[in-house]
This record gives C-alpha cells, sequence and structure tokens, in this order.
C-alpha cells in the first residue's frame, strides 16, 4: 500500500484524534494513510503560504507527517486538537528548516513539541475540546474583513505590510485594524469562559 | 504573585503562528512558564492555527510522496537521541538563578554599562543574529530616558522597576513599541536584572549605546 486516495469527507476533529491514537498505538498504516490525505496537502498549503517555495514546502510537509508518525504518543487530546497538535509540528518544523537554511551547520535543534508539560488534569480533557470548538465558532462569525487579517497576521512573513497592501489601506491604519481584529476574536473567546 | 504586565496578543499570535524572532520568543517564552494566564491565551492561538490548517485549501503533491515517506517511517530511527539538559560550562557565575526555559542558550559573562548598570550577551542556539541580553540595575539606579526603534520586550527575573507607566515585578513583560518613551528607575532595595530582547534591524550595540550614551553624558 502505497497509494493514497484522496479523501471525500474530511474527517471530524473526534475521528482525527483517534486515527492519531491508532499511530501512537499500534503504528498503523492505514490511519497514518488516512492522516496524510488530510493533512499533508493542509499542511503543504500553509508552508506555502508562509513563504517557501514549492520543492521545500514538499520537503518540510514530508518531515511533518515523519514526525506525526513518531510523536504520535506525544499527542495528548486533553491539551489540543488533532489540527492544533499538526499545526504546532509544522510550524516547529517550519522554524528548524529556516535556522538551518541560515546556519552553516546544519545542526538538528530542539522541538519544543517533544517537551514534555505538567499532566493536564481531568478537567483539562473536555477545556481542550471545548477550547478548540469555541475557537471554530469564533472564526466562523468573525466578519470577512477581520478573518481576513487575522489570517494574514497568522500566515504572512510581514503581517502589516501585507494587509495595508492587500486592503489598500496605509500601514499605521493596517496596524490598528490588527489590534482591533485581536480584541474582537479575545471577546468572543472571553465570552464564553 | 500575580503578574499585571504580559505580552500583546499580537506577539501571542506571532508566537503561535512561528513568526515571531527568536529573541523575543525567548523572552516570551521565559514569560509563559510563570504565567497561567498567557499559557492559556498562546493555546487558544494555536488553535486558531489549527483552525486555518483545516480551513486551508489542499495543495497537490507529488504523486510518490505518500510512497516515499512510507519508506521513511521505518527505517530512519524512531527516537532521536536524547539532548544534553543544560550545559552549565557555557554559563557563567552571573549570581542569578536562570529560568530553565534559557536552557540552550550561551550566556556571556556580565560586562559594564555604565554607573551600576551592566550587561551580558545571550546567544541562542541556531539563531546568531538575535538580539538578547541580560540587563541588571543596581537598586536605585536611574535609567536615561529613551525611546524605542522597534519592538523590546523585557522580562523581569529579579528585582522591580518602575517608570511612568507603571511598576514591573517578577514575573511581569514590559512589551514597549516606537510609541513609548520612557525613563526606568530600578526601584526597591534589590538589584534588578532582566531578559531583554530587540526587534528590528539596530545592531545590539546601537541599542546598547543608546542605552549608555545619556548615561555617560554624549
Ligand atoms: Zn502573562
Amino acid at each position: 500500500m502505497n497509494e493514497v486516495r484522496q479523501e471525500e469527507t474530511p474527517p471530524s476533529p473526534e475521528e482525527l484524534i483517534l486515527l492519531l491514537e491508532a499511530v501512537a498505538r499500534g503504528q498503523d498504516h492505514k490511519a497514518f494513510a488516512q492522516l496524510f490525505a488530510h493533512f499533508a496537502p493542509r499542511v503543504k498549503s500553509f508552508l506555502r503560504r508562509s513563504g517557501l517555495a514549492d520543492g521545500v514546502a514538499e520537503e518540510v510537509t514530508q518531515e511533518v507527517m515523519i514526525a506525526v508518525w513518531r510523536k504520535a504518543s506525544y499527542f495528548d487530546p486533553r491539551r489540543a486538537g488533532a489540527a492544533t497538535w499538526v499545526f504546532t509540528i509544522a510550524r516547529n518544523q517550519r522554524i528548524d528548516r529556516l535556522r538551518r537554511l541560515r546556519s552553516a551547520a546544519g545542526e538538528e535543534l530542539p522541538d519544543p513539541s517533544e517537551q514534555p508539560d505538567a499532566p493536564p488534569s481531568g478537567e483539562d480533557i473536555a477545556l481542550a475540546a471545548e477550547r478548540e470548538e469555541q475557537v471554530r465558532k469564533a472564526l466562523a462569525t468573525l466578519p470577512a474583513e477581520q478573518a481576513a487579517i487575522l489570517k494574514l497576521s497568522f500566515f504572512a512573513d510581514k503581517p502589516h505590510a501585507e494587509i495595508a497592501r492587500e486592503l489598500g489601506i496605509p500601514l499605521g491604519t493596517a496596524k490598528s485594524r490588527v489590534r482591533l481584529a485581536l480584541a474582537r476574536l479575545r471577546a468572543m473567546l472571553d465570552r464564553d469562559l | 504573585m500575580t503578574i499585571r504586565h504580559h505580552p500583546s496578543d499580537e506577539s501571542l499570535v506571532r508566537l503561535a503562528a512561528g513568526a515571531l524572532g527568536a529573541g523575543p520568543a525567548l523572552v516570551v517564552s521565559v514569560h509563559l512558564q510563570g504565567c497561567a494566564v498567557c499559557r492559556d491565551r498562546l493555546a487558544r492561538f494555536e488553535a486558531v492555527g489549527g483552525a486555518l490548517l483545516e480551513e486551508m485549501s489542499p495543495a497537490a503533491l507529488a504523486p510518490d510522496l505518500f510512497g516515499r515517506t512510507l519508506e521513511r517511517l521505518d527505517v530512519d530511527p524512531p527516537e532521536p537521541a536524547p539532548r544534553p539538559v543544560a550545559n552549565v560550562k557555557r554559563w557563567p557565575a552571573l549570581g542569578i538563578e536562570l529560568p530553565s526555559a534559557m536552557r540552550g542558550c550561551e550566556i556571556g559573562p556580565w560586562r559594564w554599562l555604565g554607573p551600576g548598570f551592566r550587561w551580558s550577551k545571550v546567544k541562542i542556539e541556531g539563531s546568531p543574529d538575535a538580539k538578547v541580553m541580560l540587563l541588571k540595575g543596581k537598586a536605585g539606579l536611574h535609567l536615561p530616558g529613551h525611546g524605542h526603534t522597534g519592538l523590546e520586550f523585557n522580562q523581569i527575573l529579579s528585582g522591580s522597576l518602575s517608570d511612568e507607566r507603571g511598576h514591573y515585578f517578577p514575573g511581569d513583560l514590559d512589551e514597549a513599541d516606537d510609541e513609548v518613551d520612557h525613563r526606568p528607575v530600578v526601584a526597591g532595595q534589590t538589584d534588578c536584572v532582566c531578559l531583554a530582547a530587540v526587534e528590528g534591524d539596530t545592531r545590539l550595540h546601537g541599542i546598547l549605546g543608546r542605552l549608555l550614551r545619556p548615561l555617560v553624558g554624549f
């Protein structure tokens, strides 16, 4: 089995957690194939969006998926959802790649996702799932322009400049719009606390 | 201990997105170690990252990428070699205990910067250009008034600072942008040690020079 079929319906957050747990428990290649079909194209898209060239983005995507396989036992649904966990791996691998491109030594750097934290309490289980749901809802209800600003603040290398260019507004205005969008998001997230 | 000063939402978003420079990221990580409120804020912004990842339109992959990935799964070593926890030898006797988020950093000796004012260079593995330093001021030291060229992050490790905007105690992080013009004073009876990082193109010596110049009067 070395073909991966394109997914028809994306797995639900709960299904993704089960797939990761299957990989952690039994080195399950079938579960991994589903995770790959779901995450690899999105991870590559994220890496392209945040400035990596196509070939490098694909290499890093492969590293990310290998890390998903190897670190699946570190995944803890009490801390974060599956997509959030994969996102942090992709983010760290991207930072690592950029640092290695800059330093001649090419040494392996510590990956923060490997560092064990304090064990979560029972309450955290519900909290993490709730938090993810809350964030998804907040993003869905954010006005289109603010959602776009949030996306650019997340994925752009020079967010203020890109927001200014994309929305055709001065740099100073872009800065205050970012502040507004984040304040709005924060108000939505805090309301549900 | 109540922490009153926290990094901005923007900086936490950038940390969550992996877009905060290594220097500011280190200072904010030291803050996070001691601040549960900000750890929770960061977790939310990381969840935003997860949600945005889910929304990404899938990119085309090389048809054999999955096959090549499968081949590597069981070939490469499954566990990375354990890293040395901290290289204590590279930490000179600074007379203070540093937070564990700084392990992996190379810390220079205290150097004279002005009367009652010392600094030490902090090197981050893999990021030689990061502008990070420890600053130590004697109790009662009045720093000259200064502005900022880019964002500056300052985490209080011990002692306390005051300026026109407030009081800063251990655990507090002061984030100052180019609109902030202040005149910090080392308050209380003890020396103040902070970890500071600066963003932007100014060279480290330019930043130190800017702090130092008014002190020595030129
Ligand atoms: Zn905080």
